[in-house]
C-alpha cells in the first residue's frame, strides 16, 4: 500500500509541472493504474506505450548486453511523450508523460 | 550527396557524438562513422523502432507526426530523425553533451 502512495505522490508532483498535459502509470501487465487522461486515451496509450518499451528494450539489448534502457522520448508536432520504463523497477511500472513541447530545458 | 556529408560532418563533430549512421528507407547504409559489425547492427534495428515509434503517434492522433526520437541507456543515448527519405542515427554520451 506504501508504494501506491508513493506513485500517487510522483504523479501529483509531476502533475502540476510546468508544460505537463497528462501522466499515466503502466503496470507490467500493461494495464494502467493511474492516468489523468480519460479511459478511452489511456487505453490506447497504455496498450501502445507498453508494446513500445518492450521492443525499445530489446533493440538496446540486441545491440550490447551489458546496457540497459533508461528514458525514451518521443518528440511529435504537438507534444513530446517521455516514457520512463523503470519508474518503478520492482513493481515494473512504467511512467508516461505527455507534455507540451515548448517546455523544454 | 554533399549535403548528406555536410550533415555527416557537422553532427559527426559536435562534442559527444559517438557515431553517425545515415540509412536510406530501404535500410541500405549511406554512411557511418561507425566499425561495419555495428553500422550493421544499427541499421537494422533502429529503423524498424523509430517507425513503431511513428505508429505510436499517428495511432493516437493521425494528425500528429513523430519528429525525433531519444532512446536514453545506460552507456549513450541514440537520437533518430527519421525522414521520408533516410533515417538519421546519432550516438553520443549524453553527458558529454551538457554545457557545464
Amino acid at each position: 500500500m506504501a508504494d501506491v502512495a508513493a506513485v500517487d505522490e510522483v504523479c501529483k508532483r509531476l502533475q502540476s509541472h510546468k508544460g505537463v498535459e497528462g501522466i499515466i502509470v503502466i503496470n507490467a501487465d500493461g494495464i494502467a493504474i493511474r492516468s489523468t487522461f480519460d479511459n478511452e486515451i489511456t487505453v490506447q496509450y497504455a496498450s501502445l506505450v507498453s508494446r513500445f518499451s518492450v521492443k525499445a528494450r530489446s533493440v538496446i539489448k540486441d545491440l550490447d548486453d551489458d546496457n540497459e534502457l533508461k528514458f525514451l522520448r518521443l518528440r511529435s508536432k504537438k507534444h513530446e511523450i517521455l516514457i520512463a520504463p523503470e519508474f518503478e523497477k520492482s513493481k515494473e511500472y512504467v511512467l508516461v508523460i505527455i507534455q507540451a513541447p515548448c517546455c523544454d530545458f | 550527396m554533399s549535403e548528406i556529408e555536410a550533415t555527416l560532418t557537422r553532427v559527426q563533430n559536435h562534442k559527444g557524438v559517438l557515431g553517425v549512421v545515415i540509412v536510406n528507407n530501404e535500410g541500405i547504409i549511406l554512411r557511418s562513422t561507425l566499425d561495419d559489425v555495428n553500422t550493421k547492427n544499427y541499421a537494422e534495428l533502429i529503423p524498424s523502432l523509430s517507425n513503431l515509434a511513428k505508429n505510436l503517434v499517428r495511432d493516437l492522433d493521425p494528425q500528429n507526426d513523430l519528429e525525433f526520437l531519444r532512446i536514453r541507456s545506460q552507456k549513450h543515448e541514440i537520437m533518430v530523425a527519421a525522414r521520408e527519405e533516410f533515417t538519421l542515427i546519432v550516438i553520443q554520451d549524453p553527458l558529454v553533451g551538457f554545457a557545464q
